[in-house]
């Protein structure tokens, strides 16, 4: 007994030393700072509710905006049109405050469930895709935008679909995506190879490029979603109209039909033809678009934001003039034509729907989309296309390369709509972008490949 | 005649070979090093030559200064000197208290909480991540210093327990006897006998801990918002784009992030074989 109480009062003293000697060696380092910052957080956590609540209504008081985005590097691409915008915003409106917290895709999306959880920002990035936006919906964080007062915006026709659920709008998108194949058109000439009119005559190019000692077509084969767009691509040659086939093999989980198994066929041809580079199923981004702007490559399959490409002075002059783009051609027996592009609305921008300051965040979202914003910056900096009509913005020095995307997307007969990858639950997602790259090398038959992301579906 | 013999026996086949694995070893390790700076002095587009290390065409100071400017990497260097200095520092003070107390204290409990306290290692910090950042929000830690100092000191904690408790049993208690006899107290015989017994130990437990939360950016990319208290790991991120990156600036950034770790290593390395393995073997 008595060693019990002995024990328990060693024990006590020995927690009261600990914490002491805690307070003790650390107090002369951090107090003063630490302690600083935790009460200046605690009372302006408190102070924040009460006061912004109060400042929204009586307009002209100080407002601080947060503002939660997917582009860390504020100083080039997309990440310099979105802080200019709000830049110019600040200037017009000096009593708001816009604060930035810029995360890469990956952190980005795991803090974005933090977020979810308690004190989301007032305007976050989002992607207008089931595999992202299908959950963020159903925990309830956006907050619904009026559709009609967007009738004026601009929108290109279908651009808003993503963003929808239920017949109401969460969001809205920010560019318009195309997917082509940038090729080096003075390779081309020198070697007297022509641009494919169909899909087989590109399998056909593989071994004339290849024995050059060029590499036909660099793919980005490391991170899954430029194969899931190219399949995509093939999907819509194969088949004409995807979207509700699609949709529907998902619900059910089950893509054993023959148009799947067909466009599977044909993406595994082309790794058989040799059309990509050697180790391009673990190659990154910047590897395989630098063995193209290093004219090691003819071409380069990827987005029509990489049209930046004909501008970026960085890249070699020889291969930066002579950058053009086509379209993924039709196969010989498909449906589909050259013209039925693979394009999308991807990322996007929305409100949460607990912002305290929700009038002030709807107000900058118009701001940016207003028509000189997005679309205007953008296009300037040669970032890609606005899901808005910029035909106003035309200054008529676009480069060749700018030309032919607008060309591709004014003549489409019919785009695919967010890409196959992106029309799942995430999990699907996160399978078919890591699959892909074994049914291309062979490593998993076509059979087998269509089972799993089936299965992920579930 | 015996000294000529004795340097003549320094360059036997054996040795030399010796040297030359030697050699070869220390070049592997350095090599990464070598290949971070060499990098870092390039263009964004020759990084993709074929050659191993790229030979500049010219030397790209520029990326440091944008590093420098763009990356905010004083504020952030500062941030992570003190939040790290501070997780070292605490680590060190509790694991050396803790293990004291487990280990030569006689109370009925001691085994089992020197085991619960060891269990930590086996917790997964992604695991911990979102209920984490929930009780934060509701404690308002999130975007605070001790944001990132509680999960730093709590992860580095068993690591460090489990080193320290090892570490001590090598101390005869004797030692401590003869003290008591003298008159000292708990105190006393901790911090005036036994921290300077455990010199190698201490620095081994630092450098552990240093080097795991020198990189850390999971946590705190999840627990802060503001650049007030961002770390370095941030420095690279502001170079990010959303498909492709400046890479050179990267390389650049991470040269930077990547110097004081390397001196913290240099300078502790010296303990840091012996206590490992000393704390090894008495586990």
């Amino acid at each position: 007994m008595k060693r019990k109480v002995v024990a328990g009062m060693m024990a006590a003293l020995m927690a009261a030393g600990l914490l002491a000697g805690c307070g003790n060696t650390e107090k002369p380092a951090s107090t003063s700072a630490a302690d600083k910052s935790t009460s200046a957080a605690a009372t302006s956590e408190s102070s924040k509710s009460e006061s912004s609540k109060s400042e929204s209504t009586a307009s002209g008081d100080a407002v601080t905006l947060k503002i939660f985005s997917n582009l860390p590097d504020r100083k080039n691409g997309q990440g310099l049109v979105e802080q200019t915008i709000i830049d110019d915003y600040e200037k017009e409106n000096p009593n708001v405050k816009i604060e930035v917290e810029a995360l890469d895709e990956e952190a980005y999306k795991t803090k974005f469930k933090a977020y979810a959880m308690d004190g989301m920002p007032d305007v976050v990035s989002i992607w207008g895709q089931p595999s992202f936006l299908d959950e963020v919906l159903d925990a309830g964080v956006l907050a619904e935008l009026d559709q009609d007062a967007y009738k004026d915006y601009g929108f290109v026709s279908g651009s808003l679909d993503g963003f929808m659920k239920d017949g109401k709008l969460y969001g809205l998108p920010r560019n318009t995506d195309v997917a082509g194949f940038y090729y080096n058109e003075k390779m081309f000439k020198d070697n007297g190879w022509s641009v494919p009119e169909t899909y087989e005559d590109l399998l056909a190019l593989a071994p004339k490029i290849n024995d050059a000692g060029f590499v036909p077509v660099a793919m980005d084969g490391g991170d899954g979603w430029p194969m899931a767009i190219y399949l995509t691509d093939l999907l819509e040659r194969v088949d004409g109209t995807i979207s509700e086939k699609v949709n529907k093999a998902v619900a059910d989980g089950d893509f054993t039909d023959p148009s799947f198994v067909k466009a599977t066929e044909l993406l595994k041809a082309s790794a058989d033809a040799g059309l990509f580079q050697t180790g391009y199923d673990s190659q990154d981004y910047g590897t395989a678009m630098n063995l193209f702007t290093n004219g090691q490559a003819a071409m380069f399959y990827m987005g029509s934001w990489e049209a930046s490409m004909a501008l970026n002075e960085d890249i070699p002059a020889e291969v930066r003039d002579n950058i053009r783009v086509f379209s993924m051609p039709a196969t010989k027996d498909g449906k589909g034509k050259q013209t039925d592009i693979a394009a999308w609305n991807g990322g996007g921008y929305a409100v949460s729907a607990n912002s305290k300051v929700k009038d002030e965040a709807i107000k900058f979202l118009n701001y940016m989309y207003q028509p000189d914003k997005l679309s205007k910056y953008g296009w300037e900096n040669g970032v890609g296309m606005s899901a808005q009509d910029q035909s106003a913005y035309m200054t008529g020095n676009e480069t060749e390369l700018q030309k032919q995307f607008l060309d591709i997307v004014k003549n489409s007969t019919s785009t695919t709509g967010t890409t196959i990858n992106d029309r799942g639950p995430s999990a699907f997602k996160t399978s078919i972008e890591s699959e892909i790259q074994n049914v291309t090398n062979g490593t998993t038959s076509v059979d087998d490949f269509l089972a799993t992301i089936g299965t992920a579906c579930k | 005649m015996e000294k000529k013999i004795k340097t003549k026996k320094q360059w036997t086949v054996g040795r030399v070979l010796l040297w030359v694995v030697l050699i070869c070893v220390a070049v592997i390790q350095i090599f990464p090093l070598i290949w971070l700076v060499d990098f870092s002095l390039a263009s964004s587009n020759e990084m993709f030559t074929k050659g191993l290390l790229v030979i500049p065409q010219k030397i790209q100071w520029g990326n440091y200064v944008k590093a420098f400017i763009d990356g905010h990497f004083l504020l952030y260097l500062k941030n992570s000197l003190l939040i790290n200095g501070l997780a070292v520092l605490l680590v060190i003070l509790i694991s050396l208290m803790a293990a004291f107390a487990c280990k030569r204290m006689i109370w009925k409990m001691s085994g089992l909480v020197k085991t619960l306290l060891l269990l930590g290692m086996m917790i997964p910090i992604h695991a911990t991540l979102l209920p984490n950042y929930k009780i934060y929000n509701m404690l308002g830690l999130t975007d605070t210093i001790w944001a990132l100092l509680i999960p730093y000191i709590a992860f580095s904690l068993p690591q460090a327990l489990f080193l320290m408790t090892g570490f001590l049993d090598a101390i005869p208690v004797e030692l401590e006897e003869a003290a008591v006899m003298d008159g000292s107290g708990i105190y006393r015989i901790v911090f005036r006998m036994i921290l300077p017994l455990m010199k190698s130990s201490v620095a081994t437990v630092a450098i552990m801990t240093f080097l795991n939360n020198w990189n850390e950016f999971m946590m705190a990319s999840t627990y802060l918002s503001s650049p007030t208290w961002k770390t370095l790991p941030f420095s690279v991120l502001e170079f990010t784009g959303q498909y492709s990156s400046n890479y050179a600036v990267q390389f650049a950034v991470m040269a930077l992030t990547a110097a004081p770790a390397v001196l913290v290593y240099i300078l502790l390395n010296k303990h840091i074989t012996k206590g490992v393995a000393m704390g090894a073997v008495k586990g």
